[in-house]
């Protein structure tokens, strides 16, 4: 059987060599030992060597060419064999050498790819693009996550598991690590509150209606755990910002006194003055609402009546000297709902654009990103208003440390006696929740008087 | 062709914890329990022999193989010349061959210069001869800073060679643990790195005068606790023990585990106690980069990701060269004021 | 010698094919070396070489079999595929390896003198028997190892014999461009108090008379020698090696002194053996390399779990530190030591 010889590896990393002299011609004996060839590697030109005695019956390889390691350059006929035969053999399909048949058909093929390329290199480029994007992703994994601070929850792998196992919505749980990170202790205070919660509602199923009261206020000692009814129903997770709420409201409504005073203010004026301006301001795209004269309306009144923009200090009372007025906004349902208190700082000495424009930067703010802990602190005073659903009248709680707050209504036309006379006016009630260690009633009636002035004398608020 | 291994003589060996062996204990230092451990051994096995430098005549550079010169003679304990790829490389020889040599390293810093040998001949035998050829031999000396001996002298080897499979690598903290770990380390049929600290030598402890001989890969928890485990090995165990102490005033109870061997290393007893106190801090007297502290904090968060309360804190050898200045090289080591930062970090109460 | 020539020829094919993996150092022409020097030795004396092995490996013994699946990575290998082509290891026949580091197995020759002494007169109490050979190239002479090695026989009356195969090159480096007093190597071995000679390695009988002589002196003086064995290596260091650094007039000079052809005509100068025998041997040893190929090529893969065997005696089960990657919980480890065979040298 006649010997093929094949591009030899002669170096550890070759994968292809080129054929520069070849030594020998067809027809010439050869020996084991003796040097057929001169062949290019990768590193150097080294010597082919033959490993077999007898005839060197083809050259497959013309000089110059180069071919992958393996492919199959000369045949070699041993003792016996005809030149000319295997020649022909080998030159056409191989021949008989059934070893070597598929070799030298194969490998023309890989060793040019450029006319396959095309069709084959795209899906191979479209799979790899994605591998690609991956690693890229997972090169960077963790990095961009630190610098979102928002929403992103730390909670340490044990606190998570034991929050699972115990049945704690691991976001109501207020984290005291660093950043916030919820970890095992805070978990662990959790499940006793939650304990300690089950335990009093498990006393209230048991107990007969008359001995409910008694047990209700046991309760008022941890105002934070209400009890609650043994009624079927579903337990709707609290928030941060509900427990937020919760706990400052509780605070507010139960260590401040409270007491309401309410009065209605003639609106037509302050309508039609709003009404000319935003028809002068359309084309700069201002609207001013009815709430920023209000804010207006409040600073200015805050300014004559520093009380209004005091807190109660335990020993003393605090006088702030900037009159910063917090806006209460509610957010919408599918941002988990909640109220949160916008602050328009320096409120007295901005113009009713700047206030419209602060106002609506903090609205929109907090309704897509969430305000910021600078937005919404430093508040002095607080100006809740529902009049846009409706409401004529209602009573709000005061936002600590503020020593007041008012609660608008709507503007509604409804009767009005004027100079004697039955006409129809606009009027909206407000109502000031008031803190008495700070402000007395006269106080407050005077405070209004003044609001009053600015509300229904509109012009005054503009210069 | 059949494998044949190299002939251990571990049968029936006495693997107890020494405290359980009960029996009557002396107070002997930690260079007395490594030497009664390597008589005991050559008493029992001729095949048994010391060979290193100063090891004979001189009774040893630090008095470890003091008066065995005078029981076994210059044939069994042998003085080298300084010439430790030589001396560790004909060792494995004789390994080979079928002997047990202990061979000492004055300190292991020397050994950097035998790096191939005990590298590339001792733990590659096994595999390279497809299971023909084993190497029972013992490598020990003093490893970490012996005190001022500045940076060439002060290696602390297993950062550098716990990262290659074949070695076991022992490191005690204690007199009674030296001999029964040097006992088991003798019998052994693989190659054994002893790890000693020369500022140990002459730590006293209460030692069983029975036999006993400590398994590899079984940790000893030496103080129980619930709030953060104390990973360590070695000198630094000590340092463990005395911050527990301080922790405690503090109302932080310590577990503190000394893992004895770092290959085989006994994750079954850390992950066991770090599933209860949720907290581990690992102590390790190497450099951090590429450490056996940071592959043992590795495993810790693979195999209690979800009983972490936090990262795995580490305390290791600052990240420079060791510094001569006694003030400086105290600061540079794992010590009693890291450790304890460290913890109190960990459980949240820095 | 035609065994060690066919088989690497047929190395250099099969290396060519890929079928040999790594490096690869062949033998050709220094066939003379290895089958004197062991020819002259007991076979219970140990023989330790560096990384052109192959050779040693059959002049000892091994089968042209394991010795080739060995490199072609099967587990038919004398290592089971785990040493490859540098890492011949024969329990059996008291081969310790050829190994890959330059010199290192300098220490490991003295080392393996230094047991067999150890066993013959300090346990068993009786006179030293055995010698041990430990090879290496002209080239590892500079290595700082082979010094320390050398000192340590000279020291402990090892009875070593360090014969390094002076072929002219470490790897394409003349000699006398690396090493000093390369014109009288002896010189090293005078330093440490080692018995000194120079052989013919081109000459298997001399080989065999002159290694004879020395290795009975060591064995009856317990002590170490060296040799400096003048041969010629026919190819390159390993198979990327082109050979620019010396000229084909050269290799031709040294190839018409080719060991083996003057072999064969002293034989049938004397007529010991004929043309006939001649071709019968070489066909004999032809068809042995043919079958080690074939048998190599057949020889399964090793499976993957030989991937965690053999990394430890006294494994530690499934942990972390042992021979295993993955540790599958439980609270307590269990030791399997075991009780083995040895009891040789118990008091």
């Amino acid at each position: 059987m006649p010997i093929e010889l094949t591009m030899p590896r002669l170096s550890d990393t070759m994968e292809a060599g080129t054929v520069i002299k070849w030594n020998v011609k067809e027809g010439d004996a050869v020996r084991s030992g003796s040097v057929l060839a001169d062949i290019e590697t990768d590193k150097a030109t080294m010597e082919m060597q033959c490993f077999d005695d007898g005839k060197l019956a083809a050259i497959l390889v013309e000089p110059g060419k180069q071919v992958k390691v393996g492919t199959t350059i000369a045949l070699i006929a041993l003792e016996g064999e005809d030149v000319a035969s295997v020649k022909a053999g080998g030159g056409k399909s191989g021949g008989g050498a059934t070893a070597a048949a598929p070799a030298p058909a194969a490998k023309p093929a890989p060793a040019a790819p450029a006319p396959v390329a095309a069709p084959v290199a795209a899906p191979v480029a479209a799979a790899a693009t994605p591998v690609v994007q991956t690693e890229t992703r997972h090169g960077m994994e963790g990095f961009p996550s630190l610098e979102d601070d928002g929403p992103r929850m730390r909670v340490s792998p044990v606190a998570r598991r034991m929050a699972e196992e115990q049945g704690v919505d691991i976001r109501t749980v207020k984290g005291t690590g660093p950043g916030g990170r919820v970890i095992k202790r805070d978990v662990e205070l959790a499940i006793e509150n939650k304990a300690s919660m089950k335990t009093a509602s498990a006393a209230a199923a048991t107990i007969s209606p008359s001995q409910a009261l008694a047990v209700s206020t046991g309760g008022v000692q941890t105002p934070s755990a209400p009890l609650a009814l043994a009624l079927p129903g579903r337990d709707v997770a609290l928030t941060g910002m509900r427990q937020t709420i919760a706990r400052r409201l509780v605070e507010s409504k139960t260590t401040i006194p409270h007491y309401q005073v309410t009065m209605k203010f003639d609106m037509d004026r302050l309508i039609d003055l709003r009404q000319s301006y935003n028809e002068k301001l359309k084309s700069s795209g201002v609207k001013l609402s009815v709430n920023d004269f209000l804010v207006r309306a409040c600073a200015l009144a805050m300014a004559e009546h520093p009380y209004f923009n005091a807190s109660f200090a335990g020993d003393h009372i605090r006088i702030h000297e900037t009159v910063n007025i917090g806006v209460a906004i509610s957010l919408p349902e599918e941002k988990g709902g909640g109220l949160v208190v916008g602050v328009i700082k320096d409120a007295d000495h901005k113009s009713l654009r700047q206030i419209s424009a602060d106002t609506k930067t903090l609205a929109e703010k907090a309704r897509t990103k969430g305000l910021s802990v600078q937005d919404m602190s430093d508040a002095t005073f607080t100006i809740s208003n529902l009049g846009m659903f409706g409401v004529e009248h209602f009573t709000a709680i005061i936002n600590p440390p503020n020593s007041a707050i008012l609660a608008c209504g709507a503007a509604v036309q409804q009767p009005v006696v004027r100079d004697g006379q039955l006409v129809v006016g606009t009027q909206m009630q407000a109502t000031l929740s008031l803190d008495h260690r700070v402000i007395d009633g006269a106080m407050a009636a005077q405070y209004l008087a003044s609001l009053k002035e600015f509300i229904e004398e509109p012009e005054t608020l503009v210069v | 062709m059949t494998a044949v291994l190299s002939s251990g003589v571990m049968s029936n060996p006495v693997f107890r914890e020494p405290e359980t062996l009960g029996g009557p204990t002396r107070e002997i230092e930690f260079r007395d329990a490594i030497r009664e451990a390597m008589s005991e051994e050559m008493r029992r096995d001729k095949r048994v022999f010391l060979l290193g430098e100063e090891v004979a005549q001189y009774d040893g550079a630090y008095k470890v193989s003091k008066g065995m010169l005078a029981e076994f003679g210059e044939r069994r304990i042998i003085d080298t010349p300084i010439s430790e790829s030589g001396f560790a490389g004909m060792a494995i020889g004789a390994a080979m061959i079928g002997l047990r040599p202990i061979c000492e390293f004055m300190s292991w810093s020397f050994s950097l210069v035998a790096a191939d040998p005990i590298l590339n001949n001792a733990p590659k035998m096994l595999y390279m001869s497809g299971g023909q050829w084993g190497c029972p031999i013992v490598f020990r000396g003093n490893d970490g800073a012996g005190g001022q001996l500045g940076s060439t002298h002060s290696w602390c080897v297993e950062g550098l060679y716990s990262n290659v499979p074949g070695v076991k690598i022992v490191i005690p903290s204690c007199p009674a643990d030296a001999k029964g770990l040097m006992k088991t380390a003798i019998r052994d049929d693989d190659p054994v790195f002893f790890l000693e600290s020369e500022r140990m030598l002459g730590n006293k402890g209460h030692v069983p005068e029975g036999e006993y001989l400590i398994p590899f890969g079984h940790a000893a928890v030496r103080r129980r606790g619930t709030d953060c485990t104390l990973c360590s090995w070695g000198r630094p165990v000590n340092f463990c023990l005395e911050a527990a102490e301080i922790l405690a005033k503090e109302g932080i109870s310590c577990e503190v585990i000394d893992l004895r061997t770092i290959r085989p290393l006994d994750m079954p007893t850390v992950i066991q106690s770090v599933r209860k106190t949720n907290c581990a801090v690992v102590v390790d007297q190497s450099w951090s980069f590429s450490s056996p502290g940071g592959e043992l904090a590795a495993l810790i968060h693979k195999h209690c990701f979800d009983d972490l309360d936090n990262f795995v804190y580490r305390v290791h050898s600052d990240d420079v060269p060791t510094p001569y200045s006694s003030k400086l090289e105290q600061e540079y080591l794992p010590n009693v004021r890291k450790i304890c930062e460290a913890v109190r970090a960990a459980t949240y109460r820095a | 010698m035609h065994l060690i020539r066919e088989f690497e020829v047929r190395c250099m094919q099969s290396y060519q094919e890929k079928k040999i993996g790594g490096f690869c150092h062949v033998y050709i022409g220094q066939e003379a070396v290895a089958v004197g020097c062991t020819a002259a030795m007991k076979h219970e004396d140990p023989i330790v070489t560096a990384y052109r092995d192959h050779g040693h490996a059959l002049a000892r013994g091994m089968t042209s079999r394991a010795c080739m699946a060995e490199m072609y990575g099967k587990v038919g290998g004398c290592a089971k595929g785990k040493g490859g082509s540098m890492h011949m290891f024969d329990r059996p026949n008291n081969l310790y390896g050829g190994h890959g580091i330059v010199g290192a197995q300098t220490p490991l020759g003295a080392g393996l003198a230094f047991g067999t002494k150890y066993e013959d007169e300090v346990i068993n109490g009786g006179k030293n028997r055995r010698v041990t050979l430990a090879f290496l190239g002209d080239g590892a002479v500079n290595q700082g190892a082979f010094y320390e090695a050398m000192n340590l026989a000279g020291l402990f009356d090892l009875p070593v014999i360090f014969i390094v195969e002076n072929n002219g090159y470490s790897m394409g480096t003349a000699i006398h461009r690396g090493t000093s007093m390369s014109h009288d190597l002896c010189i090293k071995g005078r330093a440490h108090g080692l018995k000194e000679a120079t052989m013919d390695g081109m000459d298997v009988l001399a080989v065999y008379h002159d290694m004879h002589e020395l290795a009975e002196w060591c064995r009856a003086n317990s002590r170490p020698a060296f040799v400096d064995m003048k041969c010629y290596r026919y190819k390159g260091h390993s198979m990327s090696d082109p050979r620019k650094y010396r000229t084909r007039e050269e290799e031709e000079r040294h190839e018409s002194n080719d060991p083996i052809g003057k072999y064969e005509q002293s034989l049938l100068a004397h007529g010991v053996i004929t043309d006939e025998t001649i071709k019968s041997i070489m066909a004999s040893c032809r068809e042995e390399v043919r079958d080690a190929i074939q048998f190599s090529n057949e020889s399964p893969e090793p499976p993957m779990s030989d991937l965690y065997t053999d990394v430890f005696v006294e494994p530690w089960g499934r942990f972390p530190g042992s021979s295993q990657p993955d540790f599958t919980g439980g609270a307590t480890n269990v030791c399997s030591f075991r009780a083995t065979n040895g009891k040789e040298g118990l008091v």
